[in-house]
C-alpha cells in the first residue's frame, strides 16, 4: 500500500504541481478548493439560516435556485481535494484528523441532502412558512459538520498535540456560538411573527 | 514612516498568546475561513441574484443577508490583524518585512480595497436603491450588473491572492 501512495505522489503530475515554481501549481490549486468551499459552504450554508429561521424574510424555494452552484462549488473542491491529496497521500492518509475531516464532509453532504429534500418538499407551502422540524435538524447537523469539515481541514498541517488542544479549544467556542445562535433565532423568529401580527 | 509601523505592527502580547497557545493560530485561521465563507455566502448570493441567477428572488430580501456578510467580513479582519501582529511568533519574520516584500499581500489588500470602492460606487450611484425596487423574476439594471460581476471578481480575486501569500518571497 505504501509502494502505491509513494508511485501516486512521485508521479509526474503530482511532482509538477508540488515543486513548480509558478504560482499556477500548488497555490491555485489549493486556492480553487477554497472557492469552491466558499460557494459550497457558503451557499448551502444560506439555505440553512432560512430553514432555521434566523433570515425568515428570506422566500424559501427560490433558495432551490442555488443548488447548480453548490454542485459546482462540490465538484471543485472535490477534483482540487483529490488533487491536493495526491501530492502528499502518504502523510495524509496516516493522519486521523483528514479522516475526521472526510467523515465530517460526507456527513455534511448527506445533511445538505436531507435537508434539501424536507425543505423543498412541499412546493404548494407559502414563501414566508417555516420550515418543517426534520429540515431544521438536518440544517443543524450540516451547519455542524461544515464546522468540523473547515477546523479538520486547517489542523491537518498541524502536530498532534495541537490539534487536541484545538479541538478542546473549538468545543468550548462552539458552545457559547450555539447559545448565542439560539438567542439570535428566537429573536428573529419573535421579531417576525410580531411584523405579520 | 518605517520606524512607525515596524513598531505598531509588532505586538508582544499577540505573539505571547501564540507561543502560549499553540493552538490559537489554527483556530484563527479557521475562523478567518468562517468569516470568508459567511461574507461569499451573503455578498455572492446578491450578486448572483443582480447577475440574473435565482431571479425568483426579490433582492431586498436577499439584503437582509447583508448583517452576516458584515459579520463574516469583521471576523476576517480581526483575525487578519491577528496574522499580521503575531506572524513573527509563527515564522520569525517582522510583520513590515511580510507587508513591504510580499507581494501576494499586497494586491490582496489592493482588491480588499477596490472591493470596499465597488460597494461605495453601488451605493453612491442610487444602484442599491435600484436593486431594492426590484420585484422577484425583474432583471437588474446592466449597472447593477457591473458593480455584482466585479464585487464577485475582487471576492474571488482576494481568495486567490490570499492563498498566493505564503509563496511570495520575504526580504528582510
Amino acid at each position: 500500500m505504501q509502494d502505491f501512495l509513494e508511485s501516486i505522489e512521485n508521479s509526474g503530475f503530482s511532482s509538477y504541481i508540488r515543486e513548480t515554481p509558478s504560482v499556477l501549481g500548488y497555490s491555485t490549486v489549493l486556492a480553487l478548493h477554497t472557492f469552491g468551499m466558499a460557494f459550497l459552504v457558503g451557499l448551502s450554508g444560506v439555505i440553512a439560516l432560512r430553514v432555521l429561521g434566523v433570515v425568515p424574510e428570506l422566500p424559501l424555494k427560490p433558495l432551490k435556485g442555488l443548488m447548480p452552484m453548490i454542485i459546482i462549488g462540490f465538484w471543485l473542491n472535490a477534483i482540487t481535494g483529490l488533487i491536493l491529496t495526491s501530492l502528499a497521500a502518504r502523510s495524509l492518509l496516516a493522519n486521523w484528523d483528514f479522516y475526521v475531516k472526510l467523515v465530517a464532509i460526507a456527513v455534511a453532504i448527506v445533511s445538505l441532502q436531507k435537508m434539501r429534500g424536507y425543505a423543498f418538499r412541499d412546493t404548494s407551502a407559502p414563501d414566508d412558512a417555516p420550515a418543517s422540524a426534520e429540515a431544521r435538524r438536518w440544517a443543524k447537523a450540516m451547519l455542524f459538520f461544515w464546522g468540523l469539515a473547515v477546523l479538520g481541514g486547517r489542523l491537518t498541517a498541524y502536530a498532534t498535540y495541537i490539534r487536541i488542544q484545538s479541538a478542546e479549544a473549538v468545543a468550548v467556542a462552539v458552545i457559547l456560538l450555539l447559545l448565542l445562535a439560539r438567542y439570535l433565532v428566537r429573536r428573529a423568529h419573535r421579531s417576525h411573527v410580531e411584523a405579520r401580527i | 514612516m518605517e520606524a512607525f509601523l515596524r513598531y505598531w505592527m509588532r505586538w508582544p502580547s499577540v505573539e505571547g498568546l501564540i507561543y502560549k497557545y499553540l493552538w490559537v493560530w489554527g483556530v484563527c485561521q479557521s475562523l478567518h475561513f468562517v468569516g470568508m465563507v459567511l461574507l461569499i455566502g451573503t455578498v455572492g448570493i446578491l450578486d448572483l441574484r443582480m447577475l440574473g441567477m435565482a431571479r425568483q428572488f426579490p433582492p431586498a430580501a436577499l439584503k437582509k443577508l447583508i448583517p452576516w456578510g458584515v459579520f463574516g467580513f469583521v471576523l476576517c479582519l480581526a483575525t487578519g490583524l491577528f496574522f499580521v501582529t503575531g506572524i513573527y511568533a509563527n515564522i520569525n519574520v517582522h510583520p513590515y518585512v511580510v507587508l513591504k516584500s510580499d507581494v501576494f499581500l499586497q494586491i490582496k489588500f489592493v482588491f480588499i480595497v477596490l472591493a470596499g470602492l465597488n460597494l461605495l460606487a453601488f451605493y453612491a450611484t442610487g444602484m442599491s436603491r435600484a436593486v431594492d425596487r426590484l420585484a422577484a423574476g425583474e432583471d437588474a439594471p446592466p449597472l447593477a450588473k457591473f458593480f455584482a460581476g466585479a464585487s464577485l471578481f475582487f471576492w474571488i480575486a482576494v481568495m486567490y491572492f490570499a492563498r498566493l501569500i505564503p509563496s511570495g518571497k520575504f526580504q528582510p
